[in-house]
C-alpha cells in the first residue's frame, strides 16, 4: 500500500504548488503620471503623453531655471532627479526606469511660453509614425514657422485606429496626406470601418479627424468623446476662418442602435464638418472635448466659426466664414495677453462620427486653411 | 462549441453502447475469461470523467488572483489490455487507448501578462494588466503504456508514460477591465473598461502531440467491475514552442475517475 500513499502525497504537494499565488512582481512600467512646477507658474495643466511632456507656463516665467517635480509609476525612478533645476530654453530629456529595473523610457519635457501658433495651414508637412511594432504607419501633420521651427502638431485619432488592426500604409488610416491639393498636398479625412475589433468594443467606425489640441489615446476606448482635447493657447482676436474643401459622402449612412449594431439608415446622407472655436480656458475646463465643443450652453465659448452651407462636391469649394461672438461674450485684453484663451480648429469626415454614426468611405479633403486675425491686436 | 456538443453526444452513445455490449458479453463470460487468463491477458473497457486543467507550474507571478475556475464536464472512454508477466499476476504491462475530452474555464486577474489580439492578418501584442477569461477545450486520443503492480488481490497500481494526439483544440477568451501596454511595458497604454473587451484566440498555437505520465489505481469492486482513478500529468507545454505570447508553460494535469468492466 505504501506506493499509493506516496502517489497521493505527491499529488497533494503538486496541488499545493499549483494553488499558491506568488508574491506580486515589481512594477514593469515606467510612466510619468503627474508633473508639477513649484509656484503658480503653469498656464495650462501639463500635457503628459507616453514619451513627451508639454508644460505651458505663464508669459512672465523665465525658462532658464525650472525644477519640475514628477510623480512616477510606483517604485520607478527618474534621472535627472525630480526637483532638479534645469534650463528649459530647449526641451530636456529625462529617463524613467521601472521598479523591476528591466524597462526604461525617455521622455522629452518641453516648456512653452507665449507660443504663437501659425495661422495658415497648407498641410505640406507630415512625418510617419510607426505603430504595432512597425506593422503599420500613419501620418502626423505639423506646421512650421517662418524660421522652419515646428509651431503646431495637428491631432488625429490615427493612434487609436492603429489598435483596430485595420491600418497598414498611411492612406489606409482615417487621416493622411493626399496629392492634388489646391497648392501642393492636402489633408484627406476618410471615415473607416474598424473591423471586428472595433465592432466588439462597440465602435464600428472611425471618422477621419484633424484638430488643434491633443488626442488622449489611452482613454479612447473607454470614453471616445472625451479623448479629443480641443484647443491651444491663443493670443490674437480671430475674425475669419477660410479654406478649401472637397467632400464625397460614403454610400450607406449607418447608425449604431441600442444594442451596438451598426445599421443603415435609408435616405440619410453623411455630412462633414469644419469649424473653429475660441474659448476661455478655465480650471475644470482647460480644453473642450466632443461632449461640449459646440454646446450652446457652454459658458466658456466666446466665438465660433462654422460653415452654414456645407455640401458634397468633387471640386474644391472655397469658403470664408466669420467668427461669430456668442451673446454677451467679448474678449478681455488682459486675459488675452495672459494666455487665458484657447482656439481650436476641428475637421471631421462624418459630423456625427464621434457618436459612431456616418458612412464608411465618406471622404473630406481640406487645404489652405487660414485664420485671419484683427490686426490691431 | 458545436464540435464539443457533437463530441459529447458521440461519447454518450458510445458509453451506452459499450455498457450494453458488456452485458451481452457477460453471458458467456466464463469461457472468455478462462481463455484470456490462459494467455495472461486481461481486457478492460472503461469510462469516466476527468477534472483538472492546463496549469503553469508553479503559478507564475503574473497571475495575481484566480477569480473563478470551472473544470467543465470532461468525458472519456477507453480500453486497456494488460499482459501479466508472472503466473501470480503481480507484475504486468498494460497498453490502452482512450478518447478523452479535456477542458477548463477560468477567470483570473493578471499583472503584466503577455497578450496578443489577432485580426486582419495583424496582431496587437503587448502586456495586459487586468482580467482575463480563458476557455480551454481539447479532444484527444490518448495511448497510455504503463507498468502494473498488484498491491492487493483487489488493487492494481499502474504507472507509466502516455502519448496523446489532440484532434480538436480550442484555447480562447477575452481580456477586460484593465489596460494593455502595446509591445512592452513602455508602450502606449490603452484602457479597456465597462463593455470594452478584446478577444484572443490561441487555438491554432496549441500542439497536437503531447506526452506525459500517468499514475493510477484500480479497485476491483466486484468480479468484473473496476473503480479507476488515474492522475495524468502532461510533460510538455500545451502550446507549440514557437509561441511566445504566453510567457510560461501550461501543463495539462487531470484526475480521471471512472468505472471499468473487466472481461
Amino acid at each position: 500500500m505504501k506506493p499509493i500513499y506516496r502517489i497521493f502525497l505527491m499529488c497533494l504537494i503538486a496541488i499545493g504548488a499549483v494553488g499558491c499565488i506568488q508574491e506580486e512582481p515589481l512594477n514593469a512600467e515606467c510612466d510619468i503620471i503627474a508633473v508639477t512646477l513649484p509656484g503658480n507658474v503653469l498656464n495650462r495643466a501639463p500635457r503628459i503623453d507616453n514619451d513627451k511632456v508639454v508644460l505651458i507656463v505663464k508669459n512672465d516665467v523665465s525658462l532658464l531655471a525650472l525644477a519640475p517635480e514628477f510623480e512616477l509609476t510606483p517604485g520607478a525612478t527618474i534621472s535627472p532627479a525630480s526637483g532638479t533645476t534645469l534650463n528649459f530654453i530647449f526641451p530636456q530629456t529625462y529617463t524613467v526606469t521601472s521598479e523591476d529595473g528591466k524597462w526604461s523610457k525617455r521622455y522629452t519635457v518641453e516648456v512653452q511660453r507665449n507660443n504663437t501658433i501659425s495661422l495658415d495651414y497648407g498641410f505640406e508637412h507630415v512625418r510617419q509614425i510607426s505603430a504595432l511594432g512597425g506593422a503599420c504607419h500613419y501620418d502626423e501633420f505639423y506646421e512650421t514657422g517662418t524660421a522652419g521651427n515646428e509651431t503646431l502638431v495637428w491631432a488625429t485619432a490615427n493612434s487609436a485606429f492603429a489598435m483596430t488592426l485595420q491600418g497598414s500604409t498611411p492612406n489606409t488610416f482615417p487621416t493622411y496626406q493626399g496629392d492634388g491639393g489646391v497648392n501642393g498636398k492636402c489633408a484627406v479625412l476618410v471615415t473607416r470601418g474598424t473591423g471586428s475589433f472595433g465592432a466588439r468594443v462597440g465602435k464600428p467606425i472611425a471618422a477621419g479627424s484633424l484638430f488643434i489640441g491633443n488626442f488622449d489615446g489611452t482613454n479612447a476606448l473607454k470614453n471616445p468623446l472625451q479623448a479629443t482635447h480641443f484647443g491651444t493657447p491663443f493670443y490674437n482676436i480671430p475674425s475669419t476662418l477660410s479654406g478649401y474643401y472637397k467632400y464625397i459622402p460614403g454610400d450607406t449612412y449607418c447608425e449604431a442602435d441600442a444594442n451596438g449594431n451598426f445599421l443603415p439608415v435609408p435616405g440619410k446622407e453623411d455630412m462633414f464638418n469644419i469649424y473653429a472655436v475660441l474659448f476661455e480656458s478655465v480650471p475644470g475646463m482647460e480644453w473642450l472635448d466632443g461632449t461640449n465643443v459646440l454646446a450652446a450652453d457652454n459658458p466658456n465659448i466666446i466665438a465660433t466659426a462654422e460653415i452654414p452651407d456645407r455640401h458634397a462636391s468633387d471640386d474644391w469649394v472655397n469658403f470664408t466664414v466669420p467668427f461669430k461672438f456668442r451673446d454677451g461674450k467679448t474678449i478681455d485684453p488682459d486675459k488675452l495677453a495672459a494666455g487665458n484663451y484657447s482656439i481650436t480648429v476641428v475637421m471631421s469626415s462624418s459630423q456625427d462620427g464621434d457618436f459612431f454614426c456616418g458612412a464608411i468611405g465618406s471622404t473630406l479633403c481640406v487645404d489652405e486653411l487660414l485664420i485671419t486675425c484683427l490686426t490691431d491686436n | 462549441m458545436k464540435i464539443m456538443k457533437k463530441f459529447s453526444i458521440c461519447l454518450g452513445s458510445l458509453l451506452i453502447g459499450s455498457l450494453l455490449s458488456m452485458q451481452a458479453v457477460a453471458g458467456n463470460n466464463k469461457k472468455y475469461s478462462n481463455l484470456l487468463s490462459g494467455l495472461g491477458l486481461e481486457y478492460e473497457v472503461n469510462a469516466g470523467t476527468s477534472i483538472g486543467g492546463a496549469s503553469p507550474l508553479p503559478l507564475p507571478a503574473e497571475i495575481r488572483h484566480i477569480d473563478s475556475y470551472n473544470p467543465k464536464l470532461n468525458l472519456q472512454l477507453g480500453a486497456t489490455v494488460t499482459k501479466w508477466l508472472d503466473p501470480d499476476k503481480v507484475w504486468g504491462a498494460a497498453i490502452g487507448v482512450r478518447v478523452e475530452s479535456r477542458g477548463m474555464e477560468t477567470k483570473a486577474r493578471v499583472k503584466n501578462y503577455g497578450m496578443e489580439i489577432l485580426d486582419n492578418q495583424k496582431k496587437l501584442s503587448g502586456r495586459w494588466t487586468g482580467r482575463v477569461h480563458t476557455k480551454y477545450q481539447s479532444q484527444q486520443l490518448v495511448f497510455p503504456i504503463t507498468a502494473v503492480f498488484r498491491a492487493h488481490p483487489r488493487l492494481k497500481i499502474n504507472l507509466g508514460p502516455y502519448l496523446a494526439y489532440a484532434f480538436s483544440n480550442d484555447f480562447d477568451g477575452y481580456v477586460y477591465d484593465g489596460y494593455l501596454r502595446e509591445g512592452n511595458p513602455t508602450g502606449d497604454k490603452y484602457i479597456f473598461e465597462d463593455d470594452s473587451k478584446a478577444s484572443y484566440d490561441f487555438g491554432s498555437e496549441l500542439r497536437h502531440f503531447q506526452w506525459g505520465m500517468q499514475a493510477g489505481v484500480a479497485w476491483t469492486a466486484y468480479r468484473h467491475l473496476l473503480v479507476n482513478a488515474n492522475l495524468t500529468w502532461g510533460c510538455n507545454d500545451i502550446f507549440k514552442s514557437s509561441f511566445k505570447t504566453v510567457s510560461f508553460n501550461l501543463y495539462p494535469i487531470y484526475l480521471n475517475v471512472g468505472f471499468g468492466y473487466l472481461f
